[in-house]
């Protein structure tokens, strides 16, 4: 079951949401590996395997979307996710897949993850918890 | 005379013999026969009385004793008659005592005596010694007689004349006198009289005459003497007091009027009244200074006048006196006659030409005014120099007239307008440049008055040049100064310029900020003023300066956002973990779902306040009429409180490729701005259908909004869509229509509106026209109609 896990690498130099996030989404079912820059992402990439790197977009040394950049340029295969405090969307954010604000809370977080995977034909398990719904809307 | 005629017939004397006897008288006649005188002979005394009444007796030969009238008697009765008192009688007497006594008492008169008897030669020489006296004092009388009357005579001719003469010196106009011979006057005329005013008593003597004029008083005294003592006439002038108290000029002369010996008897004089004469020849005199001074005046004038001056001295230009102006304009030496100078036989120093053609010397303007016999209007020449320059002279001409108007000659005046003309190219210039410049240009009074207002101006503020000339421009501009006019107008005395920027009004109300550049010229006592509008820049600096402003704003709402969003995140995580987590109990898994909740409301809040964010990056089919909806159920509440009247017809349903978030901002903003403009109520009209574009050949989506509110000011129409423009000051940004413009024009699409006057208030309609989303679209037949209908109703001005 766990090899059939996807794998995101979390990426945010912020060690608590960091590690908050990733319980989240090994919550939800996915296998979590961490980074705090992008450097150490790299590295991350280099040595496991990622079905999915989900990265914080301010950071020092390096924002989300060089990151994502950097990722398409060696493995174009890979989704990025950005997901950023900041709400407006930075104008080389076309290198990643998508842009989510971190404040539209885990359900949604899950429902964009889902749907980036499903594009490159992953999935959870079916065992995969459902996402909690209608508690948290977006407008 | 009227005594005996018998004397006068023949001068001979009468002798009367009176006696008694004849034989006596007859010897008496025999005696005196020699003696040539008429003998009358009387026989008595009575006789003899009688003859002596006939005639004039010379002599009575007298008989003393003759009876009845003896000699005696006879004698006593002539000497008691005073016409005989005097005649002789010679008595005949016997000597004798008594008769001699008596006789001596007769010696008295001429009386003698004879004793008888008579000795003939003593009777003829006594009686001829009385005849001859008788003879002789009868001539004497006659003498006597004819003198007095001679006398009388020439005093009446002396009276007549003294009467004529002082009736001429009357009738003289000037003061007449006469004084004696050491010149007491004892005469004047009524002239004098008239003139003076004074007594005959105060003016006798000269010397203490106060007619005179002080000044001239010794002299004339002096004159006066020298001529009394000399006897030569006298002549003066000296002023002469009047009775008005005024001195009068007089020219007086005196003459002597000699007797027969040649003597001064007396002195007549005379005083002319000259003042006028005097005062005439100061005037002449006076005018002749004058004159000359103006002749030598003129001369100056003539030679230092920066005009060139030609005088010809006769009709037909043989001799021209130029000044020095002119002989250096002509380029000659001074002095030198023109004439001469002009005559080409021996190569001109000048030539004039008019419109490019050789004059003849009949063409020149001194010669043709001549030759016309009236000035020559001013005209410009060509004048071409023997050293090559070429020299545009204005000049003029008028010919001189002697007194009886015959032309005697000409003035000729030559003005060097090379320099002006080259001026007033170079101003001709210059203004067109000023009428070229983009600024506005003006040159004011002090006061503020136009005088100058170019095309810049005219475009710049609306007001055409006749329309402000001559009314203070800033009163007509509203000028708002930074620091007051007063301090401005100080700045322009003081220092000569200020420049600073100015807020003013255009004539249809807009406000326009200019950079202005004031310069006082004290010389001409005028302004500059030169006026750049910077309206749009200071809008595009004041924009900038508030995109910065939101842009830091939004690095801020940045910073914040990522800040607050970061914690936030990891809240929402770790209550999403605590939610779930399978140790809670029902009671504390719902209380967890209150802070997750709550929380949610807070990541809502900092969404809206912070900034949205497009939910995708590539655009989606957007259905118009739910995006309409939305927006108006986002202002529902404000319609219903505002008594706003919703009337909303979709005609289509077609929808539009792009970014709600931005679609919706356009919406937003259109139909935030109609309820806003409708505070007392109204009634907002939302139309949307398609309206097939003839220009690109597609179906494009037509959404109209329109309100009952308060209209766009004509002013405001074209500044509706610039950036920072708001009617509303304090409640919107200004960036409202112009980001909604902005987007729309990024779809390709139009933004128009037009407000005009409807039912008492304004229609105002805005009308949104965006390509449709292509052959997904349903196009509704009949309903492009309709919303072309409606929109028809609003004529649009053009964005």
């Amino acid at each position: 079951m766990d090899k059939h896990k996807p794998v995101i690498l979390c990426v945010d130099d912020e060690q608590l949401p960091l590690a908050l996030r990733k319980l989240v989404l090994e919550k939800q079912g996915y296998k979590v590996a961490t980074a705090s820059s992008i450097a150490d992402a790299l590295r991350v990439l280099d040595a496991e395997h990622v079905d999915l790197v989900l990265t914080d977009q301010l950071m020092p040394g390096g924002t989300g979307t060089e990151l994502a950049k950097s990722i398409k340029q060696t493995r174009a295969g890979l989704p990025v996710i950005l997901i950023s405090g900041v709400n407006e969307i930075p104008a080389d954010a076309v290198y990643a897949d998508l842009f989510i604000s971190k404040v539209e809370g885990p359900a949604a977080m899950f429902q964009k993850i889902a749907a980036v995977l499903a594009e490159h034909g992953l999935s959870l398990a079916g065992d995969a918890p459902q996402p909690q719904a209608g508690n948290q809307k977006n407008d | 005379m009227h005594q005996g005629v018998q004397v006068n017939e023949n001068q001979k004397v009468n002798i009367l013999m009176v006696d008694d006897q004849p034989a006596k008288l007859l010897s008496y006649e025999a005696i005196l026969a020699g003696l040539d005188a008429n003998l009358i002979k009387a026989r008595s005394g009575r006789e003899g009385l009688e003859l002596l009444l006939k005639h004039d007796v010379a002599v009575v030969l007298l008989d003393v004793s003759m009876p009845e009238i003896n000699g005696f008697e006879m004698a006593d009765m002539m000497r008691q008659h005073p016409r005989f008192q005097k005649t002789a009688i010679l008595f005949i007497s016997a000597v004798r005592m008594t008769d001699l006594d008596r006789i001596k008492g007769y010696q008295s008169g001429a009386v003698d005596y004879i004793s008888v008897p008579v000795v003939p030669e003593v009777l003829r020489a006594k009686v001829g010694v009385f005849a001859e006296l008788h003879r002789k004092s009868r001539e004497l009388e006659n003498l006597n007689r004819e003198l007095e009357q001679r006398v009388e005579q020439r005093t009446r001719q002396l009276q007549e004349s003294e009467r004529q003469f002082r009736t001429l010196a009357n009738s003289i106009p000037q003061l007449a006198w006469m004084a004696d011979a050491d010149g007491h006057v004892f005469w004047y005329n009524d002239r004098w009289y008239d003139y003076t005013g004074a007594s005959l008593e105060d003016t006798q003597d000269v010397r203490s005459n106060k007619l005179l004029h002080p000044d001239h008083h010794d002299r004339v005294v002096a004159g006066s003497w020298h001529s009394w003592e000399t006897g030569d006439p006298w002549e003066d002038t000296y002023p002469i007091l009047g009775k008005d108290g005024q001195y009068r000029w007089f020219l007086s002369r005196s003459v002597p009027i000699r007797d027969s010996e040649g003597k001064v008897a007396r002195w007549f004089g005379t005083s002319t009244d000259i003042s006028g004469q005097i005062a005439a020849e100061e005037k002449i005199k006076q005018l002749n200074a004058q004159l000359e001074q103006r002749v030598a005046e003129l001369e100056t004038i003539m030679q230092v006048l920066p005009v060139g001056v030609a005088v010809a001295h006769d009709p037909v230009c043989s001799s021209v006196t130029p000044n020095q102006a002119l002989s250096n304009l002509l380029g000659v030496d001074p002095g030198i006659d023109l004439a001469r100078s002009l005559d080409r036989t021996g190569g001109s120093a000048y030539d004039f030409y008019q419109d490019g053609r050789l004059l003849t010397k009949d063409e020149l303007p001194m010669q043709r005014s001549i030759a016309a016999r009236k000035p020559v209007p001013t005209t410009e020449w060509e004048m071409r120099r023997a050293d090559g320059k070429s020299i545009q002279v204005l000049g003029s001409a008028s010919p001189l007239f002697d007194a009886e108007g015959e032309v005697r000659g000409a003035v000729g005046a030559f003005f060097d307008v090379s320099d002006r003309k080259r001026m007033e190219d170079l101003l001709r210039e210059r203004a067109d440049l000023l009428e070229l410049a983009s600024e506005a240009i003006l040159v004011r009074d002090p006061a503020g008055v136009v005088q100058y207002w170019n095309a810049g101006a005219e475009a710049l503020y609306g007001w055409e040049r006749h329309e402000v000339a001559g009314k203070p421009a800033h009163q007509v501009l509203e000028t708002e100064f930074p620091v007051g006019a007063a301090n401005v107008e100080s700045a322009l005395i003081n220092e000569g310029r200020w420049h600073g920027n100015l807020i003013q009004k255009t004539r249809d109300g807009r406000e326009v900020i200019v950079a202005s550049r004031q310069v006082f010229k004290k010389e001409a006592g005028s302004i500059l003023e030169i006026n750049r509008d910077i309206t749009a820049q200071t809008r595009a600096e004041e924009a900038l300066r508030r995109t910065e402003k939101l842009a830091a704003m939004g690095r801020v709402a940045g910073i914040i956002a990522h800040e607050i969003n970061n914690p936030l995140e990891a809240i929402t995580n770790a209550f999403y973990l605590l939610r779930n987590h399978p140790s809670l109990d029902e009671e504390a898994r719902y209380y967890a779902q209150l802070g997750e909740e709550e929380l949610a409301r807070v990541c809502h809040i900092t969404k809206q306040t912070l900034g949205f964010y497009r939910e995708s990056q590539h655009p989606v089919d957007v259905s118009v009429a739910g995006l309409l909806d939305e927006v108006l159920q986002l202002q529902m509440r404000q319609l219903q409180l505002g008594r706003i009247v919703l009337d909303k017809k979709y005609l289509s349903n077609s929808t539009v490729r792009g970014f709600p978030v931005e679609l919706r901002q356009v919406f937003f903003n259109l139909i935030g701005n109609a309820v806003q403009a409708m505070p007392d109520g109204g009634r907002l009209r939302i139309r949307m259908g398609d309206r097939w574009n003839e220009r690109v050949g597609r179906t494009d989506l037509v959404i109209s909004v329109c309100d009952t509110g308060a209209g766009v000011r004509p002013e405001h129409a074209k500044h509706l869509f610039e950036p920072f423009f708001t009617t509303k000051s304090s409640k919107g940004t200004g960036l409202g229509l112009w980001i909604s413009k902005g987007i729309i024009q990024k779809y390709d699409g139009t933004i128009q509106f037009r407000s005009i006057p409807f039912k008492g208030g304004n229609l105002t309609a805005f009308r949104v026209r965006l390509p449709g989303a292509g052959p997904t679209a349903k196009v509704i037949a009949g309903t492009g109609l309709a919303v072309a209908d409606e929109i028809a109703r609003v004529p649009l001005g053009q964005t």
